[in-house]
């Protein structure tokens, strides 16, 4: 069995090669961030901190910044909200035409953002509100609403069929067992999905790009650097970018773990 | 029986062209202890999620104490139920779930945590208040799900198998804590179940259900020695169901030819001679001799095979003409016969065991 | 488990049921539509006025260099595609088969990072690794090779597509290799099968529907990215993402653009259908 042998390995060396070409742009991104080069290249530079300082003191910088947590956390609100009523109404009812209710919001991922950014802008200067950070903000609800959707279904899955009936039983009106059960039982996967959408919104820059006007947000500043010429500021405002998201990805991972240690559906006995 | 609690008043429930409940009609009195029982589709579940409102009859009344329930939505009434899966909420640990009834109500804080305290203890659960549910075994879940119930005192719990998910000898004792509850607090339960053992050794009356219809409504005994008809005799079990053509039925005796044999039954309403008739004879009231006894009803057999729980054993004969035969006896008693495979051995019982089917 | 049905307007089930639909409506279905009406609009003076004219479809459709755009991006999507599953897939098999279940969670983990850093940024970073005095060409240039000219070519088009598309596609691999039934495999070796054989007649078959959905979507995010054609690829001729933003952005012709959308999207669900109806499709023979 030495040929098995060898083909595991080669199989697991390529997986490896693979990994490398992933990582490789994320590593070097951060590396070139601390270069002094302003055009970076091997033998590297000198260790420096000036990127960082350059884009600390540029006000732009920090507005876009502003801008885009704004624009982050009202997505992340709306679409989670929006996202826990589609998965509530699709695991509690069914009614007709629930397919098309269902397309609805699980189609904008597939569409690509390019033609979601050009329907949003005329969309928008159509109904007088191009330029504004709430389009910016409409705009990425769309897009997140499935996430957060996706997150949330599966936690109602887990969800003991009868422990709504349980509550009303107990004499909880609907809207007390949507406040003391269901919102209870959803909790992890709510905050898990309000990170994630608050992630994906933080990073997007076609859609904001077309629809943000002079509201521009950090992805968007990013590609217009990138789009003027060779400058490593865009690596800092990258490693600042990296460790926001990371931040929130890594908070909705452990929750999502947390979520499945306690309280999972539970049966009479063992 | 008390004053009715309880009235099922011609209730039908149809979910789109499938009639789960066909015209009941059932009479539940004040601190009655009553199982319904039939197998899995017959209609048992939907007529306990109709008294909680979880369903609403499509005809007919269901009132409880005088008032009509069809739409009274199910947090508006007091019929807490114990669920089978128990349902109770993971996120809350045993005291908050059993306060959430109370909290529901309206009640302060102080004083629920009181009477979920009191009522905790009363099931043995004082010790593990503060628990998780996620941390508690399969029986102190159960105890929690019933102080949940019983909490707010209500007149009437239901009971959807809230046992099947326990092992064998944490039924029984179960069981015990159920009846006692109900005994102390007379107030009615009504407990669906499948499990005949279960109905059996608990309920004051059983409702057998079967396709939606009400097969037979009376106390275990009964219903295990007369049973209404074949599918409860069949569903009861441990019966034998002989079917034949009555030849004379006089003096509150009827003799039926069956393949098997002639046998006498007695009867209170004579069948006409000519005419189908079946009866069943419990498998406990068989007799096993070696030779052949004197005996009303005797008929020779073979024995196929044998079936030990503990003490009671289970014997399968056939009769040469190939009907089969289920006898009960007990352990201790098998000891004196000898019995080997295939030798043929008597079945005897007198015509007073034997219980003739209305109708056929 | 539902409550008795309700013959009247429930309003607790409205409130979880309409705001998506209100929601959606407005930004999403509106957009979309608007975006099709608009294709027949006209842009006079640089203002664009309603109208219903066939104008932007005649002058799109019938220039050759939309179509030379249409073929360079459905054929970059496509190569994208093939080149993405090649490298995925010996990857997707080490990762389904050859490592520890543990091992494949971090993967899978890892493999989630890129999607949540900036994606302009990864690209940008390659930019400076592919230039001509780049770190590659630098490393090169120690054992006497290069300098190899990497930017502005489809060379450079693909490795950012990769970028895009490889993590998602080694995931969607790999769950599909990790989900098939791994009796039928072994059941394969002990009749004789050899390998290669087995992953070929057996494993990929069985794999089908995961595999063709990795491709699915590593086709719809290339024939949708700008990023990689135009800073790494010189969008010298332009895709059509390219192309929707240089004529929405200069000249102010956004119905034309919406045309190059609506051919887009066209483009897009044919694929989709084609590649779902293949993958669902029962195989006739066994």
């Amino acid at each position: 069995m030495t040929l098995d042998r060898a083909v595991t390995w080669v199989l697991r060396a390529w997986a490896g090669v693979v990994f490398t070409f992933v990582f490789i742009p994320i590593i070097f991104s951060l590396v070139f961030s601390f270069n002094s080069q302003r055009f970076p290249t091997i033998p590297l530079g000198e260790f420096s901190t000036q990127w960082y300082q350059t884009i600390l003191a540029d006000p732009d910088v920090w507005q876009a910044a502003l801008t885009s947590i704004i624009v982050a956390v009202c997505t992340s609100v709306l679409a989670t909200f929006l996202g826990f009523c589609t998965a509530y109404s699709d695991y509690r009812y069914n009614f007709r035409f629930k397919g098309a209710y269902l397309a609805l919001i699980l189609l904008p991922p597939t569409i690509p953002l390019i033609i979601m950014a050009l329907a949003m802008l005329a969309w928008f200067s159509r109904i007088g509100a191009s330029g504004e950070v709430w389009s910016i903000i409409a705009a990425h609800t769309v897009l997140t609403a499935p996430f957060a959707m996706a997150i949330i279904r599966l936690r109602l899955n887990q969800m003991d069929e009868n422990l709504e009936a349980a509550a009303w039983n107990l004499g909880a009106s609907e809207w007390a067992t949507m406040r003391h059960v269901v919102l209870p039982f959803c909790k992890p996967a709510i905050i898990s999905a309000a990170c994630l959408c608050a992630a994906v919104s933080f990073d997007e820059f076609a859609i904001a790009w077309f629809v943000s006007g002079l509201n521009k947000t950090v992805p968007v500043v990013i590609l217009e650097i990138v789009t003027g010429n060779i400058d490593p500021q865009v690596n800092a405002i990258g490693t600042f970018v990296f460790l926001t998201s990371m931040t929130l990805v890594v908070a909705a991972q452990l929750l999502f773990l947390a979520r499945t240690a306690r309280g999972t559906k539970q049966g009479a006995g063992t | 029986m008390s004053e009715p609690l309880l009235l099922f008043d011609n209730v039908v429930k149809r979910f789109g062209d499938f009639v789960a409940v066909k015209r009941m009609n059932l009479e539940i009195g004040k601190g009655e202890f009553i199982a319904i029982m039939g197998p899995s589709g017959c209609g048992k579940t939907t007529t306990l999620r109709m008294l909680a409102g979880l369903e609403s009859p499509s005809e007919g009344e269901i009132r409880l104490d005088g008032r009509v329930m069809n739409n009274v939505k199910p947090h508006e009434r007091d019929t807490p139920m114990v669920w089978q899966s128990l349902a109770l909420f993971p996120f809350l640990n045993a005291r908050e779930n059993v306060e959430f009834g109370l909290k529901m109500r309206g009640l302060d804080a102080a004083t629920r945590h009181q009477k979920a305290l009191t009522w905790l203890d009363r099931l043995g659960m004082s010790e593990f208040a503060e628990r998780d549910i996620s941390t508690l075994s399969g029986g102190q879940k159960q105890r929690v799900a019933l102080a949940r119930s019983l909490v707010t005192e209500p007149q009437i719990l239901l009971l959807d198998e809230p046992l099947s998910a326990l092992d064998a000898h944490l039924v029984i004792r179960m069981q015990s804590v159920l009846t006692n509850l109900q005994r102390e607090l007379g107030i009615t339960f009504v407990y669906v179940t499948h499990s005949q053992s279960e109905a059996f050794a608990m309920a004051d009356r059983v409702v057998i259900m079967s396709n939606g219809e009400v097969a037979q409504v009376g106390q275990p005994k009964d219903i295990y020695r007369a049973p209404a008809n074949r599918f409860v005799a069949e569903f009861v079990g441990r019966n034998n169901i002989i079917s034949g053509k009555v030849k004379s039925a006089s003096k509150g005796k009827a003799v039926i030819d069956a393949p098997s044999g002639s046998y006498t039954v007695t009867a209170d309403a004579m069948p006409k001679p000519g005419a189908e008739a079946t009866f069943v004879i419990s498998a406990d009231l068989v007799r096993v001799t070696g030779s052949k006894p004197k005996a009303e009803n005797a008929v020779a057999a073979r024995l196929i095979s044998e079936e030990f729980i503990g003490s009671v054993v289970t014997l399968f004969l056939e009769s040469g003409d190939g009907t089969e035969f289920k006898v009960q006896v007990q352990e201790r008693e098998l000891a004196t016969l000898d019995l080997k495979s295939a030798e043929l051995l008597w079945l005897s019982w007198p015509a007073a065991s034997a219980h003739l089917l209305p109708g056929g | 488990m539902n409550p008795p049905e309700k013959k009247s307007l429930d309003l607790y089930a409205m409130t979880w049921r309409l705001p998506v639909i209100v929601w959606q409506t407005i930004f999403f279905v509106g957009p979309l539509l608007f975006m099709v009406a608009m294709s027949f609009f006209v842009v006079k003076n640089y203002r664009m006025v309603e109208a219903f004219e066939f104008t932007n479809w005649e002058k799109m459709l019938g220039r050759g260099y939309f179509w030379d755009s249409y073929l360079l991006t459905l054929g970059l999507a496509s190569l994208s595609t093939v080149v993405a599953m090649l490298i995925a897939f010996p990857a997707a098999y080490a990762l389904a088969f050859k490592v520890s279940d543990s091992a494949r969670r971090w993967a899978i983990f890892l493999l989630i990072i890129p999607f949540f850093t900036s994606y302009l940024v990864r690209t940008f970073s390659w930019y400076v690794i592919l230039a001509e005095s780049g770190v590659i060409n630098a490393i090169l240039g120690y054992v006497g090779l290069g300098p190899y000219t990497m930017l502005n070519t489809k060379f450079g088009t693909i490795v950012g597509y990769m970028t895009l598309t490889l993590p998602l596609v080694v995931i969607l691999q790999t769950f599909a290799l990790a989900n098939i039934d791994t009796r039928l495999v072994e059941a394969a070796h002990n009749l004789g099968c050899k390998p290669f054989a087995t992953v070929w007649r057996v494993v990929i078959p069985l794999a089908k529907t995961g595999l063709i959905i990795a491709a699915l979507f590593c086709f719809i995010l290339s024939f949708g990215d700008f990023v990689a054609p135009y800073y790494l690829g010189g969008s010298k001729p332009p895709t059509l993402p390219i192309l929707i933003i240089d004529t929405t952005k200069s000249g102010q012709q956004w119905p034309r653009a919406a045309v190059v959308a609506i051919m887009m999207m066209v483009t897009l669900f044919a694929v989709a259908f084609a590649a779902l109806t293949a993958a669902y499709h029962k195989r006739g023979r066994s």
